[in-house]
């Protein structure tokens, strides 16, 4: 491994990219998607013409010329059970459906979008800068801090992060909790992105860490240090920079790994708050549905599935033009 | 060497300490957690709910309440559940052992099995429409929550498809022991073997077939093909032999996480009543025993197959060693 | 007894509801009843176990001196003779009771029941710390002896006569619940040299039909013909048709209705899902059976902090909800129904009562929204944050964010909160937790006003800073306490006036607005097409034993 990346690299490395078919598609699809949700209100206020985040249990609204339930008694001898109104198929109210609440699916998926990928991009940056420090403190001075560090990182990977979430929920409703300047409360979506942003440090962490040892003992670390460079001037001017592209590769990984985590916990009730959404809240929404009405729960999946699918793409591409050699590798 | 282990024993059993302690703390900084009330039962009287706290000792210091029960979970082995009241939970713990033992196991094969396939075929049909089809199925595969490909698989082969030729065999969600019905077994666990399978195929597959690819460029293999050895050959015996070797650390990884729990999301979707299903009721209940034990059992395997992944690396790389 | 009303109001409406299935075959004795369950129910003691879940089970297994009549509807509330031979009449003022122990009834260990195990039985409600034993055995006396100090407890207010084989119990004060709480399962009689302590997961030899095979938390439960058995009764305990009762714990209940809908099992313990009813409903018609509950859902508000201490804030909610929304959500108009009121059909005091709707009278119709507006303008409460916490399960959440949408028409600033059901029932009652308004429900021991009235909004259960405090609402009011005082002695002289009293009580404390009363339910049961001779009781639900697979 060079140095600090020459002059040329980035440049190099953004041909590389552009040249790679995959991945622009994959970027194209992503950059729709965030266009899509940022359209949001749009859809809900012309074209799905209802309030979201609004329960809807005894409207009712025309169809092929005639009014129909939102939420209707179901048909039997019986009359047990409700059932939402079905996927209309048609650009306006209730395209996709109604959820038991007696929301619009299709607007709700939309704003659900916007907080998903809100959370999990907050919460990449949050997990990446949080391994960088502690990948670079751990592997630069090694030793004790190495071993105290190493460890807790150890510690965290096995921990139930599921009991941390549903403790911490609780926790909020009553107080917001104070960590020096920041305060949380329980309606932010500053909960799941602290969780989600924690989860994944050691798996971040760790490889950084054997890069730094790596770079340590390279052979222009060692001169800077015999001709007696402080410690903070080394980090910054030599390790940082060939750390930076092992970050950048990773993001686009985490950020889809987040997007699972998001869906997983919300599958606990942990995460986004009721009445808002997230794709992980409608999947779980779904579930209670999921015999009726399976586009509930379908139709979010599908859009968790695409989003992932194209993060995972450019992140391939953006991995084969930064750092062919790296060895990246999703988990769960 | 010795060193070396017996340091990665201690860090160990300080990663297992600290997040036992981490567990106690946060349960009983929960408020509602506090396990006294619902064992007194609704609308119980104030003299009762006290009786009840001293009996099971949640009025003692909270240290003396953490050296109890690590003693009853370690040592006497009889620590029992706060909400099964009676349930000793050590054993519930091992006779889930075997249920997700099965799960994972089937997985893994099957995962081994397909990711070898897929890496294999991909490498050697490199950047031709077979290793892009194959690559693009496996990021689909990574891409799908596994929750929900297990609830989609329940609604097609317990709900809407059923009564059909094609799932009619499918047995009623739930878990088979082997010994009283192989086939049974067989049956009740196909789907979530494939379920949670799906991942790891596409993880490994991209793995493998990267590592083929750059073993192919070793100064060994070109010597090989020097030597006038068929490419099957020399992709197969050769190339293949150096790529597995961290594609068994990977699966040293997973396979601990898995066997100890976490595997807990197919378990839930399917039913099984696994280390990860026990895991998840815990929590459900917040039944602190349980929890603990879980918690302890999960980390264990997590702990031990990362030392053994560092250790073997420090076999083969010395400045990991040195460090 | 006192319930000759209720049953007479309430008799028509399950037997409509039963015709559909009274013309099937005689019952047949043999066979094994499969029923299945999400997961277990805590302890197995049947002295501090308080489910539903296990009640049913133990109801087979033990008996007390008196029982609840095993038949179905609301015969199921008659208190008959059990290991007793007479249903005592109070004397001394309603301070005495004299029982005749039933000669030469073994429990399913070979043991005789003695006079000895009818005292110690009622010792080791104490010494088990019994979930009741400070709020129903206590009036006996030295009961509150017993609840300081368990392990010294002698309960001197129990005395036996070996000469008449009888046992006279003295109470502290007249109860005219004491029958009721002596036919709890709670109160069963067990050997005496059962430890003192609860006993988990091992079983206690009973007297009842079926005694227990195996037992394991995780797996299930398998029940046999108690070998001991002869029948002596079969209103209190009868001999039963299957020859096995197999519980299997640990399937979802998704998965249950799929199992009962391919015959693997009989019977499914938990509520139906929503989204299964339609599919039951039309594919299995015959094999659903809804019957009504004794029970309230409710969204108590907190009585005590902003903003729902101010009456008209109350009021404006009260006003606002659209009880059928709430209705919808539960599955529908055949499963709930809409009330206002505190007391549930079926409880004795019951008159049909509606304040908070477009015409107020008995019944609920439509939200006031005028009217609503009105009070929350004169409340002066607008842009308040209130937080609503509920439990994550369906319904509960669904129901906690429609009542959010209402709460923020009415001009509050509300949120809703799902929280983990077990850690949820006892964070809205402490105090300290400063819950302003939740969503939970109460479902009855036994038909009782008191059980309702008394129990969630006397000052008695009313435990500040204590996660056991039922009275959700914080109402202590010393004067509404003395009339249900008033009314609870009078039912032991004048039944009929002290229903009218009960009834004046519901009414006036329904007008206080402590909580938006939303829906009684009823439950549906879903059983397989061999299951015949369904019997649900008022008190236990299903009684498994009378249940025929042949």
């Amino acid at each position: 491994m060079s140095a600090n990346p020459s002059p040329g690299f980035w440049s190099v490395a953004l041909r590389k990219l552009r040249r790679d078919r995959a991945a622009m598609t994959a970027l194209l699809v992503l950059a729709l998607i965030i266009l899509l949700t940022a359209l949001a209100p749009v859809y809900a206020a012309d074209i799905a013409r209802n309030d979201p985040f609004q329960s809807n249990l005894s409207g009712s609204i025309m169809l092929h010329g005639k009014s129909v339930e939102i939420l209707a008694p179901a048909d039997n001898p019986l009359h047990l059970g409700i059932e939402p109104i079905g996927p209309t198929w048609q650009l306006g109210p209730y395209m996709f459906g109604a959820d038991d609440q007696g929301r619009d699916v299709a607007a709700r998926l939309l704003y659900g979008g916007r907080n998903t990928l809100l959370i999990s991009a907050a919460a990449a940056v949050i997990c990446l800068v949080l391994a960088a420090i502690t990948g670079i403190i751990a592997g630069y001075f090694g030793g004790w801090t190495d071993r105290i560090i190493s460890g807790l990182l150890d510690a965290l990977w096995a921990f139930p992060i599921f009991l941390l979430a549903i403790s911490l929920s609780v926790v909020l409703i009553a107080h917001g909790l104070t960590i020096g300047p920041i305060t949380l409360n329980a309606d932010s979506l500053a909960l799941p992105i602290m969780i989600i942003g924690i989860i994944y440090v050691p798996y971040v962490a760790r490889p950084i860490r054997g890069q730094v040892i790596s770079l340590r003992e390279s052979e222009f670390i060692l001169a800077a240090r015999s001709i007696g460079a402080p410690a903070w001037r080394i980090l910054a001017l030599d390790i940082l920079p060939n750390i930076i592209t092992t970050l950048i590769v990773f993001a686009p990984l985490v950020i889809a790994l987040n997007m699972l985590t998001e869906a997983a916990l919300s599958f606990l009730s942990i995460g986004v708050q009721p009445p808002h959404a997230s794709w992980g809240t409608i999947i779980q929404d779904g579930e209670s549905l999921i015999y009726t009405r399976p586009l509930v729960a379908i139709a979010p999946g599908i859009a968790v599935v695409i989003t992932v699918l194209a993060l995972n793409i450019f992140g391939d591409g953006l991995r084969d033009a930064l750092d062919p050699r790296a060895k990246l590798r999703v988990d769960q | 060497m010795i060193l070396t282990i017996l340091q990665r024993l201690g860090h160990m059993l300080f990663v297992l300490f600290g997040i036992s302690v981490l567990v106690f703390l946060i349960f009983f900084a929960t408020p509602g957690a506090n396990p006294a009330a619902r064992i007194a039962g609704r609308g119980a009287s104030p003299a009762t709910l006290a009786a009840v706290t001293h009996q099971y000792g949640l009025d003692r210091p909270l240290p003396v309440q953490y050296g109890l029960m690590m003693k009853q979970l370690f040592i006497t082995q009889d620590l029992t559940s706060f909400v099964n009241l009676g349930e000793p939970v050590v054993p519930e713990l091992i006779e889930a052992a075997p249920v997700t033992l099965s799960l994972v196991f089937g997985a893994a094969v099957i995962w081994v099995v397909f990711a070898i396939l897929v890496g294999v075929l991909a490498a050697a049909f490199r950047n031709s429409w077979i290793d892009r089809i194959l690559m693009v199925i496996s990021l689909i595969g990574i891409s799908m929550p596994v929750f929900w490909v297990g609830a989609v698989a329940n609604l097609v082969t317990q709900g809407a498809y059923h009564d059909t030729w094609l799932f009619s065999w499918v047995p009623a969600l739930g878990y088979v022991p082997f010994h009283v019905s192989p086939f049974g077994w067989f049956k009740a666990l196909i789907i979530p073997w494939v379920t949670l399978a799906i991942l790891y195929i596409g993880l490994y597959g991209r793995v493998l077939r990267g590592n083929l690819i750059e073993a192919m460029q070793e100064d060994y293999i070109r010597t090989a093909r020097a030597k006038g050895l068929g490419p099957v050959r020399i992709l197969l015996v050769h190339a293949l032999r150096t790529s597995l070797i961290s594609f068994v650390t990977l699966f040293g990884l997973d396979f601990g996480v898995l066997v100890g729990g976490g595997a807990l999301l197919t378990e839930v979707v399917f039913g099984l009543q696994g280390v990860g299903e026990l895991t998840f009721q815990a929590l459900e209940n917040l039944d602190l025993p349980m929890i603990m034990a879980t918690v302890m059992y999960a980390s264990f395997f997590v702990v031990v197959s990362n030392a053994v992944v560092d250790i073997l690396y420090a076999f083969v790389d010395p400045r990991v060693r040195q460090s | 007894m006192k319930r000759i009303l209720a049953r007479a109001l309430f008799a028509f409406a399950s037997a409509s509801l039963l015709a559909g299935q009274a013309a099937a075959a005689p019952p047949q004795s043999g066979g094994t009843l499969r029923l299945v369950v999400s997961s277990a129910a805590g302890t197995f003691d049947p002295q501090v176990n308080y489910t539903v879940e296990y009640a049913e089970m133990f109801q087979m297994m033990y008996d007390g001196l008196v029982a609840f009549r095993k038949a179905g509807g609301t015969d199921g509330f008659d208190i008959v003779p059990d290991l007793s031979t007479n249903v005592p009449t109070p004397t001394d003022g309603g301070l005495t009771y004299v029982f005749h122990l039933r000669p030469g009834i073994k429990f399913s260990n070979g043991q005789t029941v003695t006079l000895n195990d009818v005292v110690s039985s009622f010792r080791r409600l104490f010494k088990v710390n019994s979930p009741n034993a400070g709020t129903w055995y206590n009036v006996i006396v030295g009961g509150d002896a017993c609840l300081n100090k368990p392990d010294t407890c002698t309960l001197p207010g129990i005395v036996t006569d070996p000469a008449t084989n009888s046992i006279i119990f003295h109470l502290v004060h007249p109860d005219s619940e004491f029958l009721d709480q002596m036919a709890f399962p709670f109160a069963v009689i067990l050997p005496a040299d059962t430890p003192n302590h609860d006993m988990g997961t091992t079983y206690i030899p009973g007297t009842g039909a079926y005694t227990v095979k195996t037992y394991d938390p995780n797996k299930g439960l398998s029940l046999i013909r108690n070998p001991y058995f002869k029948l002596w009764s079969a209103d209190a305990q009868p001999t039963g048709y299957p020859d096995r009762v197999e519980y299997r714990f640990g399937i979802t209940p998704e998965s249950q209705v799929t199992a009962v809908e391919n015959g693997q099992y009989d019977w499914m313990f938990d509520t139906i899902p929503t989204d299964r009813l339609n599919e039951i409903a039309l594919k299995y018609t015959k094999q659903v059976h809804l019957n009504p509950l004794e029970a309230v859902w409710y969204a108590p508000f907190n009585i005590n902090i902003p903003p729902f201490n101010n009456l008209d804030a109350r009021l404006a909610v009260e006003y606002a909800v659209n009880l059928q929304d709430s209705v919808k959500l539960y599955g529908g108009n055949a499963l709930a129904t809409p009330t206002c009121q505190i007391l549930p059909p079926g409880i004795p005091g019951y008159v049909l009562y509606c304040p908070f709707t477009k015409n107020p009278g008995a019944k609920w119709s439509a939200p006031d929204w005028p009217k609503a507006m009105a009070y929350m303008k004169a409340s002066g409460m607008a842009g308040q944050h209130v937080t609503i916490v509920t439990q994550s399960p369906s319904p509960y959440a669904q129901i906690g964010v429609d009542l959010q949408s209402t709460l923020n028409k009415l001009g509050f600033k509300a949120d809703v909160k799902p929280i983990s059901p077990n850690i949820q029932f006892t964070y809205i009652q402490n105090t300290n937790n400063n819950v302003q308004m939740s969503v939970t429900t109460w479902y009855q021991d036994y038909p009782a006003p008191s059980d309702f009235l008394n129990v969630l909004y006397g000052c008695a259960s009313f435990n500040k800073g204590s996660d056991n405090s039922i009275n959700i609402s914080g109402f202590c009011d010393k004067a509404v306490d003395a009339q249900m005082q008033a009314a609870m002695l009078t039912t032991l002289t004048d039944p009929a006036k002290a229903d009218a009293m009960w009834t004046t009580i519901d009414h006036q404390m329904t007008d206080r607005a402590l909580a938006v009363n939303l829906f009684n339910p009823r439950k549906a049961d879903f059983v397989s097409a061999r299951l015949h001779h369904f019997v649900f009781s008022g008190e236990y639900q299903f009684l498994p034993q009378l249940a025929s697979v042949r």
